[in-house]
């Protein structure tokens, strides 16, 4: 009997190739024909602007949405570890997950109440 | 490799993080400093944890997680506040304050 | 795989907690549900009853608790005993009247935060909040939750529990320092100030956790006792994580050397947020230093001793002198609060059996001549030219001559000022008297010499503002003159307690004493 993660050793191995190998190949055997149209920033066909909107600046839209990202983020940490340990801590644990949940709740209610949630 | 060496990488992870907190004038990057600290404490916690072969660090860890994330939330408002305003993120530069 | 037990928890016990954190989040839903022209009442009314609420149980838990019945809660996490109620106690009354405060608004309708936190200061956006009379409603909620960390702190008998409302009781106050009204860019950058360094010592405190755990196996601070006592070897370790986790609650009492946020801090947050936030996180932070010296410490074989000597002097000596040279008001008393942090160690420098009520006592004082002090700074205001009020008149000669025009006012301030230099007859001598006599008691008579010359050279700066208050004329300068503007019923209220409060405690500290010395035995 081999180690188990020897598997996922040569697993990692195979990704890394293949990735490598992938950008390696195209260096080298690829056709390099540029042209004006190539070096321009990709936009679905439509004229590249000289400049992002907002001067490269993230709409501010994008930290609301990260911020209600993390919140879900820290939902997470605490139900893996409760869902892997569910049956030992019984009523217990349940009763506890539901307050925390429904604390958890609230912001989200904060939230769509003032228009975070509004995209536009 | 045994677990001391987790130890010492937690130390000089720490030391890095402290580091560029007190060293860097981007607030992100002084920000990034205090999540290394963090995270490097984590690493110290969970390697503790298994030496004393109890779960009690590893439950700190993810706490800490957990209080990271609210840091961060908490953190980046105020720099994007101050950047909408300012338009800089360096540390040194607003200086109002200084005497 | 060790089977899992519920731990029991004593609903009762928590009720203090859970009446201001739940209140908190009812705040936040009263801010998402309830109509914008009702939304601020709601909010002050829920503020101001929750710590009257809180205090009341608070009381009742002091009568099931004093004589006996001590106890550890939820699995040994929090510990219920005299010192944690006396320090929630303390700090509920700094959130009535520091609240009272925050809430109050000027005569011409002005509160003291921004009408939209988010708003770039200066933009066109933020004319048009202004205009539209919004008004940020989250300060409250976010007050409460910050509240009710604190009063977690005290009961803290474990060091995760510890961390935890380390940053319930910091988060919402980095984010209530960036919303003043006025002088926005400066409140900003208070608040990233206190954000990066509060962040930072956070994380040394953590790294100190996780040292103590590796050293001991465990993070509730009677089995560190213990395992202090023990253990043989690992002494470094121990050391450095004892000294990191003190670090950690040392920077928010704002003891030198980790006090480079406070002038900062002070001078940048709104007013009335100041106040409270000089009270009640100090009060707070010293209540964990407390129950981390008496219960934890004293298994240690080695000495915590010198580090809180050098700590205890140095604030002194360096809130001291850098107070002397200030030009602004609030940058004074910040740096007189450093002072304070000072006085406060020395009286639990020996670990003395007088250490802890006498400790409150003097926080207790501190705390109510700082919230009424900072109150009072709201209401000096500067002019323009057409007399309409603007900005606070923070700079110290725009309070020359004070006193002749709002005598009742500049008195106010001196009883305030005399508190906190320690002259006879107000709280601060008697909190003064009793820190040292505790030191003393201790053996710590360096010390104590120490800390009366620095209380006498601080006394100086105290009376210096008085006499610029009284006996200078406001001379010719660029600067706007300033005028003391009508108190709202809140702030009038408030200052009235906080005065009171002084002097009575000035005059006729035995009763509360006496509470507090029942209140001196930890449980473990």
């Amino acid at each position: 009997m081999t180690n188990p993660y020897v598997p996922i050793l040569v697993l990692m191995g195979a990704a890394a190739l293949l990735a490598l190998g992938g950008i390696g190949a195209s260096a080298v055997i690829g056709p390099k024909v540029y042209s004006r149209a190539k070096l321009e920033a990709y936009e679905c066909g439509i004229q590249p602007t000289p400049h992002a909107i907002g001067h490269g600046r993230f709409n501010i839209k994008y930290y609301l949405v990260a911020m209600t990202f993390i919140v879900f983020d820290i939902e997470v940490v605490f139900l893996y570890p409760w869902a892997v340990a569910f049956s030992d801590l019984a009523v217990f644990g349940v009763v506890a997950m539901l307050g925390f949940l429904a604390l958890i709740t609230v912001p989200y209610l904060y939230e769509w109440r003032r228009g975070a949630l509004n995209w536009d | 490799m045994t677990l001391l060496h987790y130890l010492v990488l937690s130390g000089v992870l720490f030391t890095i993080g402290a580091a560029t907190v007190l060293t860097r004038r981007n607030a992100i990057l002084a920000f990034m400093g205090v999540e290394l600290m963090l995270n490097s404490c984590n690493l110290a916690l969970v390697t503790f944890s298994r030496i004393h072969g109890t779960l009690t660090g590893q439950v700190m860890a993810f706490f800490v997680m957990v209080v990271a994330a609210a840091e961060v939330v908490v953190g980046l408002a105020i720099i994007v506040s101050i950047y909408r305003a300012r338009r800089t993120v360096s540390v040194d530069e607003p200086s109002l304050l200084k005497n | 795989m060790t089977t899992f037990v519920a731990p029991v928890i004593d609903w009762a016990a928590l009720s203090a907690i859970l009446v201001i954190a739940g209140t908190g989040i009812v705040g936040v839903l009263v801010a998402a549900f309830v109509p914008a022209s009702s939304r601020r009442t709601v909010q002050v009314v829920l503020a101001l009853v929750a710590p009257l609420a809180a205090l009341a149980v608070v009381a009742w838990r002091w009568s099931v608790v004093v004589g006996g019945g001590e106890s550890t809660l939820v699995a040994g996490q929090l510990a219920e005993d005299g010192p944690a109620l006396a320090a929630q106690a303390i700090i509920l009354i700094f959130a009535v009247v520091g609240f009272a405060v925050m809430a109050s608004r000027l005569p011409n309708g002005e509160e003291a935060f921004a009408p939209q936190g988010a708003a770039a200061p200066g933009s066109a956006y933020e004319e048009a909040a202004r205009r539209a009379g919004l008004e940020q409603t989250e300060v409250f909620p976010l007050a409460l939750l910050s509240l009710a960390g604190m009063l977690v702190f005290p009961m803290a008998n474990d060091l995760l529990v510890m961390f935890v409302a380390l940053e319930v009781l910091s988060l919402p106050l980095y984010v209530l320092s960036a919303m003043a009204r006025r002088r926005r860019v400066l409140s900003h950058e208070a608040a990233l100030k206190y954000f990066l360094l509060g962040a930072f010592s956070s994380a040394l405190f953590l790294f100190g956790v996780a040292l103590l755990f590796g050293f001991s196996g465990s993070i509730s601070l009677p089995d560190l006792g213990t395992a202090a006592a023990t253990t043989v070897g690992m002494d470094g370790m121990a050391v450095v994580g004892f000294v990191l986790v003190l670090t950690g609650l040392l920077f928010k009492v704002g003891a030198v050397p980790f006090h480079a946020w406070v002038p900062d801090v002070y001078q940048g947050a709104p007013t009335p947020v100041t106040g409270f936030m000089a009270a009640a996180t100090k009060t707070a932070a010293f209540a964990a230093i407390l129950r981390l010296l008496y219960v934890a410490a004293p298994g240690f074989g080695w000495d915590v001793e010198p580090v809180l000597w050098a700590v205890a002097i140095a604030s002194m000596l360096l809130g001291t002198v850098a107070a002397i040279v200030q030009t602004d008001i609030k940058r004074t008393l910040a740096y007189s609060s450093v002072a304070h942090a000072g006085f406060a160690l020395v009286a639990i420098v020996s670990l003395s059996e007088q250490g802890p009520s006498a400790l409150l006592f003097y926080l207790l004082a501190y705390g109510l001549a700082t919230v009424g002090a900072f109150a009072v700074v709201t209401l000096v205001r500067e002019r323009d030219a057409d007399g309409n009020v603007t900005g606070e008149a923070t700079h110290l000669s725009q309070w020359a001559g004070l006193g002749r025009r709002h005598p009742v006012l500049a008195a106010t301030m001196t009883l305030f000022l005399l508190s906190f230099a320690g002259i006879p007859l107000t709280a601060g001598f008697v909190g003064k008297f009793v820190a040292f006599v505790a030191a003393a008691d201790g053996g710590a008579w360096p010390l104590v010499v120490i800390a009366v010359i620095a209380s006498a050279a601080a006394a100086f700066f105290y009376v210096r503002i008085i006499v610029l208050m009284y006996f200078s004329r406001p001379e010719e300068s660029e600067r706007p003159g300033a005028d003391a503007v009508e108190p709202g019923a809140l702030t009038r209220a408030s200052l009235v307690l906080c005065a009171l409060g002084t002097l009575v405690l000035g005059v006729w500290p035995t009763p509360v004493l006496d509470l507090l010395a029942q209140a001196a035995k930890f449980v473990v």
